[in-house]
């Protein structure tokens, strides 16, 4: 006869049970990451009426769909990228030097938070951000301090941010005497997308925004012809909460608006399009993502040719630059990040991505360390080497899911394209319908987060025990003083009568509307700072010269 | 006889421009039926304490994603008790760091809402320190 269970017994029980419940590896969602449903299996039905050469193309060969470069990776391997920044320049270029001992291709630099939006490390409201999040980096001794040594004729150094950096740049090589057609390098002249991840119209006005990219695209393309312009910056938009699809509809209305607008100024297609190149991110849904970009590349190729009457390849196919998804990475078990960045790197290189920066697994809670660091500089490594993820071009290419989620992605971006530009791309951002359109994105997919949905590993299932928390990266202040009292002595040291007289005719050129560019670089080189830069351009747009309205400006500006 | 709503009010200090989470959290805060304004990203302390005043709320909430916030929340706290208005109980969201926690609570930080929080516990939080409940949708339960 049995005896009735123990209440232990019966606890004990029901803990194996939940423990084979927790374990146990399901299908939890049909949807792809960004919605998409997909189907038990995929045939020949589902890619009907496609034509080959119309649709996909070899690689190398227009529209793009299959790769960029007929040989891809065979003739050329993606660029291997880490991008460092912290502290003050020094501070940095340590940083730099420890990079490339590791394998990094070339140099990549990201700027602090202030930096970014060209306000001063001095602002009294914001200082304790100064070289927080990348380079303290306001004028350009500073970045002669940073570049020490460096011909930037010869070596191109990428750099992760918009504002003022390109005239930084070019104002720092026009000083030192350098041939400006011969400059290298990159930036991510994208203001629009500036406006969109930072959130508010007070930092970046988005038709002064929207003007300072198409001014630096013209400079760029009449006298920096061999600097690379990371337009549009669609992985901020990307992360800040918009489908694979959004990614591809939002980059290309800033893209189109763009090129329009510098045909205005008579910079054809075929002038600025071979230096233009998509700043993309790979989040962790691996099919959607490769699929995302062959769907890209098509978009980008007819576009450039039935829109915009390109008439140059170099114009039509399409280079991505990508960084891993840092919004796919979590806190809890920052371990598990690693897994993540590695499906997201081999779906990167699996859609043909000419550059790649895989995300550190600390992501979320500090910037890089350097053991992390090493980390996913070795992912690529093991991705390139090992794994086979360079042998051949677009392999995934003829896969029946893969080509129906190419069509599907490029259905529904060139829907949502439509869509913005129904609206208006500048009066969609304006009156908040992108912002909208974002923050339901975030609600909805929090909400299938909630209703168990969407699982994300150790965040709403599979929860691990409460850990040690995880190190933090730091690293001494005292570059960031001796930083500091340099900027607030060069303020006190440099030549008032040319600084007032640069900063003057700066604020006329600005006023009367034509391209601020020249203007901005000379007073760069006359030792003014960002902030006093941008905020001339401000306040000749009719703007407060501190987006913040804490700072007055020190200068007077000329009647007009 | 109507119940009164919390009113809380958002903000986010210094230069971070990671508003995602805290954007969600206004939206999910008002299906429970919480006042939510949402002051926006790029405040200075000066102006989340005049927001502060003028929408008359009973709890304020700051989100961070950068290494500053010990300074900026100490900035705020001490602006606060200057102008009157350290009774509002302040909390925090966003990758605040377990090492921190001391510190903030120390400072007088009420409510930290690191990673791995969820609206649960926000909301008991919410209900606890302004004495009024919370009658919205609670559907959402992470």
């Amino acid at each position: 006869m049995n005896k009735p269970p123990v209440p232990e017994d019966v606890s004990r029980a029901a803990d194996i049970k939940a423990h084979l419940e927790d374990v146990s590896v399901k299908l939890s969602r049909t949807a792809t990451w960004s919605g998409i449903e997909t189907k038990n299996s995929y045939g020949p039905a589902d890619v009907e009426g496609m034509d080959y050469a119309r649709d996909l193309g070899e690689p190398g060969e227009y529209p793009y769909t299959r790769g960029s470069f007929p040989e891809m990776y065979r003739s050329r391997m993606w660029t291997l990228r880490n991008i460092v920044g912290y502290g003050a320049p020094e501070d940095t270029r340590e940083g730099i030097e420890n990079a490339l001992k590791l394998g990094t291709a070339g140099i990549n630099i990201v700027l602090d938070t202030l930096s970014q939006e060209a306000v001063d490390p001095d602002h009294p409201a914001f200082s304790p951000d100064a070289g927080q999040e990348g380079c303290s980096l306001p004028t350009v001794r500073d970045l002669e301090v940073l570049l020490s040594g460096i011909d930037v004729t010869r070596t191109g150094v990428a750099w992760h941010t918009t504002m003022m950096i390109y005239p930084l740049v070019v104002a720092m090589a026009k000083k030192q005497g350098r041939d400006l057609s011969k400059l290298l390098g990159s930036h991510m002249p994208d203001h629009l997308q500036l406006r969109l991840s930072v959130g508010n119209e007070i930092t970046v006005p988005t038709v002064l925004g929207h003007r300072t990219t198409v001014d630096c695209l013209e400079y760029s393309s009449r006298h920096t012809p061999r600097w690379s312009l990371g337009c549009p910056q669609a992985y901020n938009l990307r992360e800040r909460g918009v489908p694979a699809s959004g990614e591809i509809a939002l980059g290309m209305a800033i893209v189109k608006l763009t090129l329009r607008d510098l045909a205005a100024r008579g910079v054809g297609v075929d002038q600025v399009a071979p230096s233009m190149a998509w700043v993309s991110g790979s989040d962790i849904d691996f099919f959607e993502e490769v699929a995302k970009f062959r769907a890209l590349r098509r978009i980008w190729a007819r576009t450039m040719k039935e829109q915009f009457g390109s008439q140059d390849a170099r114009s039509q196919r399409l280079r991505i630059a990508c960084h891993t998804s840092g919004r796919a990475l979590v806190y809890p078990q920052p371990l598990n990040n690693l897994a993540r960045a590695t499906v997201q790197t081999l779906a990167a290189l699996l859609g043909g991505v000419q550059s790649l920066e895989t995300c550190t697994y600390d992501e979320p809670i500090c910037i890089p360390t350097e053991a992390a660091r090493e980390l996913a500089t070795r992912t690529q490594q093991i991705l390139a080497n090992e794994v086979g993820a360079a042998r051949t071009a677009d392999p995934l290419g003829g896969s029946y899911y893969v080509e129906s989620l190419t069509n599907q992605v490029e259905a529904d971006a060139l829907g949502l394209l439509d869509r913005i530009e129904a609206i208006g791309l500048i009066k969609a951002i304006e009156d908040g319908t992108i912002e909208g359109l974002m923050d339901d994105y975030n609600y909805q997919f929090k909400k299938e987060m909630d209703r168990g949905e969407r699982i994300v590993v150790g965040v709403n299932k599979f929860i691990p025990k409460p850990e040690p928390s995880p190190k933090r990266f730091s690293f001494d202040p005292k570059g960031m003083v001796a930083h500091m009292e340099r900027f607030r002595a060069l303020k006190l040291e440099r030549d008032q009568t040319l600084l007032k007289d640069k900063i003057g005719q700066l604020y006329r050129v600005a006023r009367s509307g034509e391209n601020a560019h020249p203007a901005m670089i000379d007073a760069l080189i006359a030792d003014a700072s960002i902030g006093e830069v941008w905020g001339t351009v401000r306040v000749a747009s009719g703007l407060s010269y501190d987006p913040f309205r804490v700072v007055e400006s020190p200068f007077a500006y000329p009647e007009i | 006889m109507a119940q009164e709503k919390i009113r809380c009010l958002l903000a986010m200090l210094g230069t971070d421009v990671h508003s995602k989470g805290i954007r969600t959290l206004a939206q999910l805060l008002r299906d429970r039926g919480v006042e939510v304004v949402y002051l926006g990203e790029h405040n200075t302390a000066d102006g989340v304490i005049n927001a502060l005043i003028a929408e008359d709320a009973d709890v304020l909430g700051l989100s961070y994603s950068t290494a500053t916030y010990l300074h900026y929340t100490h900035d705020l706290l001490d602006k606060m008790r200057k102008a009157g208005v350290a009774d509002v109980p302040v909390m925090l969201g966003g990758l605040i760091h377990a090492d921190d926690e001391p510190a903030l609570r120390e400072m007088g930080v009420k409510g930290i809402f690191g990673p791995g929080s969820g609206m649960d516990q926000i909301a008991a939080f919410l209900q606890d320190v302004t004495g009024k409940s919370l009658t919205g949708d609670a559907s959402s339960s992470t």
